[in-house]
């Protein structure tokens, strides 16, 4: 802890860039405070007003992309686009009365000094106003604003991520006065990653692993944790079960600071999704923009790829369904992406098909711990 | 005149009208009327209407046919009843004398019933105390027979006048139907003043009617009158049954009985004034009463033509049914057109006007309008059940022109349409929250909503300085303060701003709001690439700093360690330094 007193901060700032601060509860009750006040203060003045609600852009239009300088991690960052919420336009009144809901509700639980995770914000926010918040969607986009007006992060906010991440393989895990926990001893499941991000952030490292495998299906994760490949590879293996969740990247971005040298190695079906969800480690994602950049690690393509398609019968390749190529163009038109990683996404929407992992199993059902091993030795990864 | 029967046109047109074909059918009509002394006629009849029967019978059915299908015959005669035609010109004209004077006067009607033995022949007197006529201004007044048939009216009025400088009273007898000018006047012996300086007006004419009928329209009328609440005019009708005594009645209308004008009043206040007075004597309650009211210029060109409008609007909670002269109920509006201090039916242009008006803007929902006998009814969708809304319309040239020298004009479809909006925005601009737009309406039904999340915050906090400062900002005392009466100021003040900018938004201003944060310096960061500067970064720090030390109670303070700029690709200038922060918490 002594530590991280002392220790000096250091980011990186582009000076159009926008970040959200981590901040103690003591300072987002005075960010909130300072916006009531400023808010009464228009209301009762001589030209009285409803103050708009300023909101840094989460869209494309405003998101840049930096390349890191002192590491290989490019980043996305948010500009100084505002988009404004404001009461006086009648269809985004809603929306207005919204962020001010969810900031009266984290005020409440920064001011008893709990937390909350989203679903429990969205059953408190939905019994409390049901005309407001009708889904968790809403709820956590209502979130994302408090985060564009308030500058801070989601955490501050007291709002707790819910885990979903799992973690197995060479890596020891101990929380400060606690047992150590050996991920390689924690079976099938593997173990769960907390989304207490302040428990994430005092957890003690220790690994012999060489290589840091991110799993996109938790069906891969288990297989590989119950064939010990992380033994046979002396590796970490990591899942965030689909799309990843703040968690399970702080974990990662953790352990990519802790252990420099490990390369990290993604595993993703040969779909957009996968690409996306592989880009989303990479780079982080324009939704949590203010806070994308602060968990980007350099991962690289393992598999599948392009070239693996040798290895999958013709049976295997499945027709690209809408959505696909939604992502994928979504995709090809993020600047931040590689010339190589288009490569690929172009040859998946030309052929039109896509691939799962267990399709490697058509070989046999160890076969997919070789084709890791195989491809980490050849170190063909992009 | 022959009787129809005999006419030869009529005759062949009988016979056509067994099978009517609608063409021919309708050019025998045409000529028909025009040997009857119409002077022009618009024919388009629907032939289901008619049906053969007894000639008599056929010609008066289409003669209610007619009134009945043609509006635009609404602005060649002042009204389409039978009784009316007469006698409202003939007040109308002694209205004008008796403003003219500038006096106190009086504009007396007696209604007589002279003979027992025939009580349907009535002799109608029409005097005044104004100035004196010139007689230009009955030549002026048109007979159609249409409007009254030969047997109602021999077309003839005695006139009996005298100015203040006069010393005699003239008498003339006026032959309305007489085509020939030369014998329509025809003059009387007058009557010596002996030196008595008076001056005033009577005119008599006898027709057969039913009193009761004329009684009620002309009490009616002077119902309408009082609206404009002439300031120097009294208006009396008195009613005589018979030469028994006792079978006397008077109704007198003083406009100044409540409510006293003076004479200097504007028009415009006169009117207000006026319907104000109806209002109230009507059962509706003063504290529910809304009014607004305003004056349109006509113009050509850049200048006035004199002509102007005067509009009212009244709106009110009806707390009691009424019987009035307003034929309304609840959500129908009836406008009352005045034309020239006299009630006048609505013109086809100005139901246009009233149609093309922007209702919505003030959050009224126009579903129809309607012309029913030259009335005009403009039926609302949605108004709340107890509300009603009178719009008054007077419009007359600002000098009391005697209506021979004036010409008609067609008044201006703007006029109205202006006319009403000015006075819709007066009655905005004075009472809160009335007439609100729609949109308006929806963002104010947010209001309580935000003000119960505010008051909830402000509330929760344990912080005192904090709820302290709010509580002052609000003006509401720091102690003992209740969570409701925090909401319900909070609420006032959201919902008067709203109103606010509902009236401001018709000016076209486009407020924009402030922002929450308006000190927010990131937003006003700006640079370019090639601008690029080794102070800029300096100066973003600084900036940055500033923000952090508006947070009064944030317990960061950045102290500068180092800083530097490090070669980058000439597209992405990058600054660096390193912070060091006393409550570390490590941001990377």
């Amino acid at each position: 802890m002594g530590d991280l007193r002392k220790s000096s901060m250091r980011f990186f700032s582009d000076q159009n860039l926008c970040y959200a601060d981590i901040l103690p509860p003591s300072e987002i009750r005075a960010r909130i405070e300072v916006a009531v006040l400023n808010f009464l203060r228009i209301l009762a003045s001589p030209t009285p007003a409803i103050s708009d609600l300023p909101l840094i852009n989460r869209r494309s239009s405003n998101c840049r992309t930096s390349k890191g300088l002192l590491a290989q991690v490019s980043c996305v960052f948010l500009s100084h686009s505002f988009c404004t919420r404001s009461l006086m336009r009648a269809n985004t009144a809603k929306a207005f009365i919204r962020v001010w809901k969810v900031m009266e509700m984290c005020f409440g639980v920064l001011v008893q000094e709990k937390r909350v995770t989203q679903r429990e914000l969205f059953y408190k926010l939905l019994c409390d106003s049901p005309d407001y918040f009708t889904s968790q969607l809403l709820v956590n986009r209502t979130i994302q604003d408090v985060v564009a007006l308030l500058q801070c992060s989601r955490y501050s906010l007291g709002i707790m991520a819910s885990s979903r991440g799992l973690v197995a393989g060479r890596l020891l895990l101990q929380e400060p006065n606690q047992e150590v926990v050996d991920c390689s001893e924690c079976g099938l499941s593997g173990h769960a990653i907390s989304g207490d991000l302040n428990r994430l952030e005092t957890l003690i490292l220790n690994t012999d692993a060489r290589y840091i495998i991110v799993v996109e299906k938790h069906a891969i994760f288990q297989r590989l944790a119950e064939d010990r490949v992380f033994n046979q590879i002396p590796s970490i293996l990591i899942t965030a079960k689909g799309y990843p969740d703040i968690a399970t990247r702080f974990l990662l971005h953790r352990l990519a600071r802790a252990f420099p040298d490990l390369p990290i190695l993604a595993l993703v079906d040969w779909n957009p999704a996968g690409l996306a969800i592989l880009c989303t480690f990479k780079f982080g994602s324009i939704g949590m923009g203010l806070e994308a950049y602060r968990y980007a690690c350099n991962v690289k393509w393992l598999g599948l790829r392009g070239d693996d398609l040798e290895m999958i019968p013709e049976q295997s390749l499945v027709p690209l369904k809408p959505r696909d190529l939604q992502i994928a163009k979504s995709l090809m038109s993020s600047e931040v992406l590689q010339e190589n990683y288009r490569r690929e996404l172009e040859i998946m929407v030309q052929h039109g098909q896509r691939v799962e992992i267990e399709a490697l199993y058509f070989h046999g059902y160890d076969y997919l711990g070789k084709y890791i091993a195989k491809k980490i030795v050849q170190a063909n990864y992009i | 005149m022959e009787p129809i029967t005999s006419d030869p046109c009529y005759s062949s047109w009988l016979e056509k009208s067994k099978s009517p074909s609608h063409s021919l059918f309708k050019e025998e009509l045409v000529e028909l009327y025009r040997r009857a002394g119409v002077a022009s006629i618009f024919c388009s009849l629907p032939p289901k209407r008619v049906s053969p029967r007894a000639p008599m019978e056929i010609a008066s059915a289409n003669v209610i046919c007619l009134q009945v299908s043609f509006c635009d015959l609404q602005e060649i005669l002042p009204f389409s009843s039978s009784i009316g035609f007469c006698k409202h010109p003939l007040v109308s004209l002694a209205t004008q004398r008796c403003r003219l004077s500038g006096e106190p006067c009086r504009l007396s009607v007696v209604v007589k019933c002279s003979l027992p033995s025939d009580p349907l022949l009535i002799r109608i007197s029409i005097s005044d105390t104004g100035v004196g006529s010139c007689l230009e201004e009955f030549q002026g007044l048109k007979f159609s027979r249409q409007s009254i048939g030969d047997e109602k009216w021999d077309g003839v009025l005695s006139v009996r006048t005298t100015g203040k400088c006069d010393n005699e009273v003239y008498h003339y007898q006026l032959n309305l139907k007489e085509s020939a000018s030369a014998r329509r006047l025809t003059r009387l012996p007058s009557n010596p003043k002996n030196g008595v300086k008076f001056s005033g007006t009577e005119v008599i004419l006898s027709m057969f009617e039913s009193a009761d009928a004329l009684v009620a329209e002309i009490n009616c009328f002077f119902q309408k009158m009082l609206m404009l609440k002439i300031p120097n005019v009294a208006y009396e009708l008195v009613v005589e049954r018979g030469d028994a005594p006792g079978s006397q009645c008077e109704h007198v209308f003083l406009a100044n009985e409540s409510n006293p004008l003076s004479f200097s009043a504007s028009n415009l206040e006169c009117l207000k004034s006026g319907i104000e007075d109806y209002v109230l004597k009507h059962g509706y309650k003063k504290e529910h009463l809304k009014v607004g009211s305003g004056t349109a210029y006509c113009t050509e060109g850049h200048q006035n033509t004199g002509w102007m409008m005067d509009t009212v609007i009244a709106i009110s909670e009806i707390s009691e049914p009424i019987s009035s002269c307003f034929r309304t109920s609840g959500a129908k509006s009836e406008v009352i057109y005045f034309k020239d201090f006299s009630p006048c039916s609505v013109s086809r242009s100005s139901m246009k006007a009233l149609t093309s008006i922007d209702w919505r803007s003030f959050g009224l929902t126009l579903k129809s309008i309607a012309n029913q006998g030259g009335y005009a009814f403009l039926d609302w969708e949605g108004l709340p059940p107890n509300t009603r809304i009178d719009i008054i319309l007077h419009s007359y040239h600002k000098q009391a022109i005697m209506p021979s020298a004036k010409q008609e004009t067609q008044l201006d479809r703007n006029l109205i349409k202006r006319a009403v909006k000015l006075a819709l925005d007066d009655l905005k601009e004075k009472h809160a929250g009335v007439l609100l737009s729609a949109h308006a309406l929806k963002i104010r039904s947010y209001a309580p909503d935000l003000a119960k999340t505010i008051a909830g915050l402000i509330l929760s906090s344990n912080d005192s300085g904090f709820q302290g400062e709010c509580f002052s900002l609000l003006g509401l005392q720091c102690q003992g303060v209740g969570g409701e009466i925090v909401e319900d100021c909070i609420k006032k003040k959201i919902i008067s701003v709203i109103e606010m900018n509902d009236r401001k938004s018709h000016e076209r201003s486009e407020d924009v709001a402030p922002f929450l944060f308006e000190d927010e310096c990131l937003q006003e960061l700006d640079f370019q690439e090639d601008e690029y500067e080794e102070g800029v970064g300096f100066v973003f720090l600084a900036r940055l700093y500033m923000r952090f030390s508006q947070l009064d109670q944030l317990m960061l303070k950045p102290r500068i360690l180092s800083m530097g700029v490090l070669e980058s690709p000439a597209w992405l200038p990058t600054v660096y330094w390193q912070l060091e922060i006393e409550h570390g918490y490590s941001l990377s």
